[in-house]
């Protein structure tokens, strides 16, 4: 039948485009290609292998993964503010088992279910409970910051020695796969993983449905506190990792620091959300919002600006996403 | 009806020739409204025949079309909320309610606080002094000004209500479906309340879809129907039964194509079911090849009776069986898996995603049948999408266009494709029209036909009385929670169902309490 190859419900023009344009798919690749481009120019010492490989190690991997942890309760239509929590957790527990002379896998499993906790926790508020997302895990991150203070005297670090660590451990702070960093392989693979998952699997779809609209998710059949509970317990592993990482990179475990990766981590999942086709939460998305982020606060650096300017940048470019994004909507 | 006639001294509103459409719909076509002053008036039509509308433009919310609008005899062509209440026009809303949060007090005296002589304080005492002679004089009782809306009862709640416009010194009270959330002895007092109103003078304006209370209640009524007013006249001349046929329109009978019944085995079997404060004792069987209707009032326990069925509400006691095994714990998941599907009547809200394409919202409720190891065959998917599609005639550009772009008729084919896709065998449908253009309701109709046809067992849920006949065999009415009738739908005719379903049975007994 032809019709159905051209819209025409009598009289109701589509009021949104069908199939998504080229521009939206392109947006946000072709932005970060141009920011890359554009300091490669102003700043000499942007495009040099070296510098290239710092900004995806140490700008990019571990709030790759956190941004990945936060694009998951976005997805299911939520946000997580404690992120940090997770990751701060698992550093702890890894940390403290290490210290203790177990095994490096072990300790990293046991920091995997501290993180795994927080989820739970998380989940359970917010899906049996039904506490908004944004209370229910602000209220974590508080619960989570005075926890950490009881358990390390007010908030002293706990280091590791200079010797006798682990090589497993050292592997995981400073070792490379294949001449990749650790920490960007895991990224790179977390970010394959979850977004073939997400993008292909019944569970990607029904978390996308029940992100956006819950209530009819429900009259569908969905088991919408199932699936919300798994979103942030997955968010919460997920984060684990990143605390494991860091902590294997430190070598030391901070309390709260976890936190810093929040912010950028919902302007990523943003970022990545608002410059998709469809404007749903996405992980190629907030992989790329992050490695913008990166280069932005590398370029900016580089470019001889203070360090303080680079959130004035990450502000000016949540502008700029938004500004594109009214226009788009016109 | 009224010709543009020189003012009639008795009328206290005089409306005649008042249109209004709403993006090309047209909700009043040359309506009229005359009511006399100190009588109680009712305005009854169907859902969609403008009552909402009339009464908005009274209001001043509205701005008709067309048409001209007499109150005291003075034309009133540009009518504002503010110059409606300078009018003395007051209304008592059911759906208004009022702001929990607020005391008594600030809700009776919002927007016209007393003040303190030549100062900007409120005269707390003269604000508790005026609502204490209303309450007391009216009703006999005190509601302290500082007390919460929010802990006080649904009748309390709309004694503030009346109580706030008995302050303003009302000429016309229009009191818009006030006893749907009232117990009947709540009720049966407001009754007595309006009467006296009217004794002392006041215009009633009283819109209600229960005829009874129309008869027991009202001097003369206004019936609507497809925007236009069908009759004006004293309730003494007429009779529920009389006022259910006006409200009817009896021209659209067509759409319904013959269907033969293949009667089968039993497949639901509902045994006292009941859920408390909704509805009780509610039994019913349900074989394959068939199609019961209900119908009932909004608040007769129908809509929840059938959110029951798809484990939506929790029943309080009674027993469900399906295909003969017992439910216990009903949740949706589990509903679905024991193949029954609802399409709920609040489409956007609860039946499709607007935000999802066409093939996601299909797919919803059967994703586990595209799916190998979790990841889906989407190839699968959007061929068996693309089938129902054609099936269903659903006119979009594609499985993946979202399904905001499409119009009613075709998300409510989607709605439905989603049970189709999910290979469901009890299908509960609650309006399954509402909102469809005239096309569109056609194919349904022929859907259901074919769906019953196939060996499908199907409960409708309609207030669209002449598509209730046409479409079922049997038609259940629920009336105040409970089923008061079973009726062949063979033998029946929308305005006896309708007189069934608005209360005419009561009639009587009602009319004893005036």
């Amino acid at each position: 039948m032809s019709e159905f190859a051209t819209v025409s419900p009598a009289g109701s023009p589509p009021r949104i485009r069908n199939f998504p344009s080229l521009a939206p798919r392109l947006a946000l690749p072709l932005a970060t290609i141009a920011v890359f481009a554009a300091f490669s120019v102003v700043s000499p010492a942007f495009l040099v292998p070296t510098n290239v490989l710092s900004i995806l190690t140490n700008n990019f991997a571990l709030q790759a993964i956190i941004a990945l942890a936060m694009t998951l309760a976005v997805t299911s239509g939520g946000i997580d503010l404690s992120v940090g929590t997770a990751v701060d957790f698992a550093s702890f527990a890894f940390v403290t088992l290490v210290l203790a002379g177990q095994p490096v896998p072990v300790a990293a499993v046991a920091g995997l279910g501290a993180g795994l906790v927080v989820g739970l926790f998380n989940g359970f508020l917010i899906a049996v409970i039904g506490i908004s997302p944004f209370l229910a895990t602000l209220g974590t991150l508080f619960i989570g910051r005075s926890i950490q203070q009881q358990l390390t005297n007010g908030g002293n670090p706990v280091y590791l020695p200079q010797t006798g660590i682990p090589d497993a451990f050292r592997f995981l702070g400073h070792g490379s796969l294949f001449g990749v960093p650790v920490t960007l392989a895991v990224a790179v693979l977390l970010l394959a993983l979850f977004g073939l998952y997400l993008g292909r699997s019944s569970f990607g779809r029904t978390i996308i449905a029940i992100g956006t609209q819950p209530v009819v998710s429900r009259f569908s059949g969905l088991r919408v506190a199932r699936t919300v509970t798994i979103a942030y317990g997955l968010a919460a592993l997920v984060a684990a990792i990143a605390g494991i990482l860091l902590t294997a990179t430190v070598s030391v475990y901070i309390p709260n620091s976890g936190n810093a990766f929040l912010l950028n981590a919902i302007g990523a999942t943003f970022i990545g959300t608002t410059l998709s086709p469809l404007r749903r939460p996405n992980i190629p998305g907030t992989a790329l919002g992050v490695l913008l982020l990166a280069i932005v606060a590398n370029g900016l650096l580089l470019s001889g600006l203070n360090f303080y300017w680079q959130q004035v940048g990450t502000g000016l470019l949540i502008f700029a996403v938004l500004a594109f994004s009214f226009l788009r909507g016109r | 009806m009224s010709d543009p006639s020189p003012a009639k001294p008795d009328l206290h509103l005089d409306f005649s020739g008042v249109s209004k459409s709403f993006g090309g719909a047209l909700a009043l076509d040359g309506a009229s409204l005359a009511v006399r002053r100190g009588t109680v008036h009712g305005i009854v039509g169907q859902n969609g025949a403008g009552k909402s509308t009339l009464i908005k433009i009274l209001a001043g919310l509205h701005k008709p079309d067309a048409g001209t609008l007499l109150v005291d005899g003075v034309s009133q062509p540009h009518l504002t909320p503010a110059l409606a209440e300078e009018l003395g026009i007051h209304f008592i809303h059911q759906d208004r309610l009022l702001v929990r949060s607020f005391t008594v007090g600030e809700a009776l005296f919002l927007g016209r606080e007393p003040r303190l002589p030549g100062t900007p304080f409120l005269d707390r005492r003269r604000m508790q002094r005026e609502a204490d002679a209303v309450i007391n004089r009216y009703f006999g009782l005190s509601i302290p000004n500082g007390r919460l809306i929010s802990e006080l009862s649904t009748a309390e709640r709309q004694i503030v209500q009346i109580t706030r416009a008995l302050i303003g010194k009302p000429a016309v009270l229009v009191f818009d479906e006030p006893t749907a959330a009232l117990v009947r002895r709540e009720a049966d007092l407001l009754f007595g309340l309006i009467r006296r109103l009217r004794d002392e003078g006041i215009t009633i304006l009283y819109i209600s879809h229960y005829l009874n209370e129309i008869e027991a209640l009202c001097d003369d009524v206004t019936v609507l129907r497809n925007g236009r007013t069908v009759a004006a006249l004293p309730v003494a001349n007429t009779s529920a039964r009389d006022l259910a046929r006006l409200m009817i329109d009896a021209d659209l009978k067509e759409l319904f194509p013959v269907r033969t019944i293949a009667r089968g085995e039993t497949v639901l079997e509902v045994d006292a079911l009941s859920l408390k404060g909704r509805y009780e004792d509610v039994s019913l069987t349900l074989v394959k090849g068939e199609v019961l209707g209900i119908t009932g009032l909004l608040g007769s326990g129908a809509k929840e009776f059938v959110r029951t069925l798809f484990g939506l509400e929790a029943a309080s006691s009674g027993e469900i069986r399906v295909r003969g095994q017992r439910v216990k714990s009903l949740k949706p998941p589990d509903a679905i898996g024991r193949q029954l599907a609802l399409v709920p009547e609040d489409r956007r809200g609860q039946g499709v995603a607007l935000d999802l394409s066409v093939a996601e919202n299909t797919t919803l409720s059967s994703l586990g049948r595209f799916s190998r190891f979790s990841f889906l065959a989407r190839r699968a998917e959007k061929a068996a999408v693309q089938a129902l599609i054609q099936r269903l005639q659903v006119k979009t550009s594609g499985p993946d266009a979202l399904l905001g772009t499409l119009s009613g008729g075709n998300q409510q084919k989607v709605a439905i494709a989603k049970w189709l896709s999910a290979q469901s065998e009890i299908y509960l449908l609650d309006e399954p029209t509402v909102g469809v253009d005239v096309g569109s309701k056609a194919e349904i109709y022929a859907l259901i036909n074919e769906l019953a046809e196939k060996g499908a067992a199907v409960i409708v849920l309609s207030s669209d009385l002449p598509e209730l006949i046409g479409l079922s065999d049997r038609i259940l009415v629920f009336f105040r929670g409970q089923v008061i009738r079973e009726l062949s739908a063979a033998s029946v005719t929308p305005d006896q169902l309708l007189a069934e379903a608005t209360g005419s049975h009561i009639r009587e007994e009602l009319a004893h309490v005036g």
